[in-house]
């Protein structure tokens, strides 16, 4: 009788311990105010649930919203044979946001306690973005990554950006070679961020009036890779061997 | 004839993406494969392409030099591939697609070493 008894006390302290080392596990690590440290070397964004070609790097079209009439040809645009249209980013053009984003190079997160900087390594193009309550500037001619400002809701960063330039969507020219996808310079996007253990869920809410009937999210995951910390974000000047730009190569030079 | 020398346009298909910082298929035909046997003389471990050049000698010895695009150098770095794996001077087997332009350039799919050792030079390996 008394071996049972302390059989269940064990078993109950066992199962009270577990718990607490579920939610300790879950519990992400703090920055010293208290929020989550996203700090780190990340593997590239994977679509949760893709479809399609390249879909785990591309917005997968079958979970876009519909189209607003007409607005076809605002999305998607020919090829033109223009490399600087039809591929920028194989000119060393900018890559821009979203596109910039999903790629197949890491990304860094670095954060105190006014900002985050998000750098992804194709190109280094770091999104520098506010985190200390101030609102979106103003006056500013549209940019190819937006103007991003973040918030905090729980342990959510949410980032919001806003005066983009009409550019490239997403790297959708990789499975089409007839055409190019593009977003308008409507575009508004809604990022969230929340800390899983070694995963960074990241949600990116697209909403381009022009463009879509209403907005549409896809979800995304990447992975902390505590072990790429020593390599670090490598140097990416685009302009330094691009040899085959626009389709035209350089010859061999082995000399 | 040399036939371990010689440079061979195959015309067996190659399917395996290369998720470039461009389109592949852009500057580099999907339909014409090449497979070729030589010499690295040369390796650009530069962006946003790793560059390496393979000499490859025909049976009178006339020696033309290939041009194989790879993966961006921080990708392959963190597979394990470093720049001393394409070591000057290794006899190499390479397969890749050839530029679309017609010259002497390929985007590099896999390299395979006289010891039978292989390595994936392009941004993507097969799923693991």
């Amino acid at each position: 009788m008394k071996h049972s008894w302390l059989r269940s006390s064990m078993f109950a302290a066992a199962v009270a311990l577990a718990a607490v080392a579920t939610v300790r596990a879950a519990d992400p690590p703090r920055m010293p105010d208290g929020k989550p440290d996203f700090s780190g070397i990340y593997t590239q964004p994977a679509t949760v649930n893709a479809t399609g070609p390249r879909g785990n790097l591309i917005f997968n079209a079958d979970k876009m919203a519909p189209l607003k009439p007409g607005a076809e040809s605002l999305l998607y645009e020919a090829r033109n044979g223009d490399p600087r249209h039809d591929e920028p980013r194989a000119m060393c053009l900018p890559a821009g946001f979203p596109d910039g984003m999903l790629y197949i190079l890491p990304i860094q997160i670095v954060q105190n306690a006014k900002t985050i900087v998000i750098i992804p390594e194709l190109q280094r193009a770091a999104r520098i973005i506010p985190t200390d309550g101030r609102p979106h500037r103003e006056g500013l001619e549209p940019t190819y990554y937006g103007d991003s400002v973040g918030r905090w809701e729980g342990d959510t960063l949410v980032i919001d950006s806003v005066n983009f330039k009409r550019w490239i969507l997403d790297d959708y020219h990789y499975t089409d070679p007839t055409k190019t996808r593009w977003h308008s310079d409507a575009l508004h996007t809604t990022e969230r961020l929340k800390r899983d253990g070694d995963k960074l869920l990241y949600q990116i809410t697209i909403d381009d009036p022009k463009i879509f009937t209403k907005p549409f999210s896809q979800d995304f995951v990447l992975t902390l890779r505590t072990d790429w910390e020593q390599l670090g974000l490598l140097e990416y000047v685009c302009e330094e061997n691009n040899r085959c730009a626009g389709g035209h190569c350089r010859a061999p030079d082995a000399k | 004839m040399t036939r371990s020398l010689l440079a061979m346009i195959m015309l067996t298909a190659v399917t395996v993406p290369s998720f470039a910082h461009h389109s592949e298929t852009a500057e580099f035909n999907p339909d014409t494969p090449v497979k070729i046997t030589g010499t690295i003389v040369r390796v650009e471990w530069l962006n946003p392409h790793v560059w390496f050049y393979v000499d490859v000698k025909d049976d009178k010895s006339n020696v033309t030099t290939w041009g194989f695009e790879g993966a961006p150098p921080g990708n392959l770095m963190r597979r394990g591939i470093t720049k001393d794996v394409l070591k000057i001077g290794s006899v190499v087997n390479v397969t890749g697609v050839r530029a679309r332009d017609g010259s002497n350039n390929a985007s590099s799919r896999s390299v395979t070493f006289a010891d039978g050792r292989n390595v994936f030079t392009s941004a993507t390996e097969p799923a693991k």
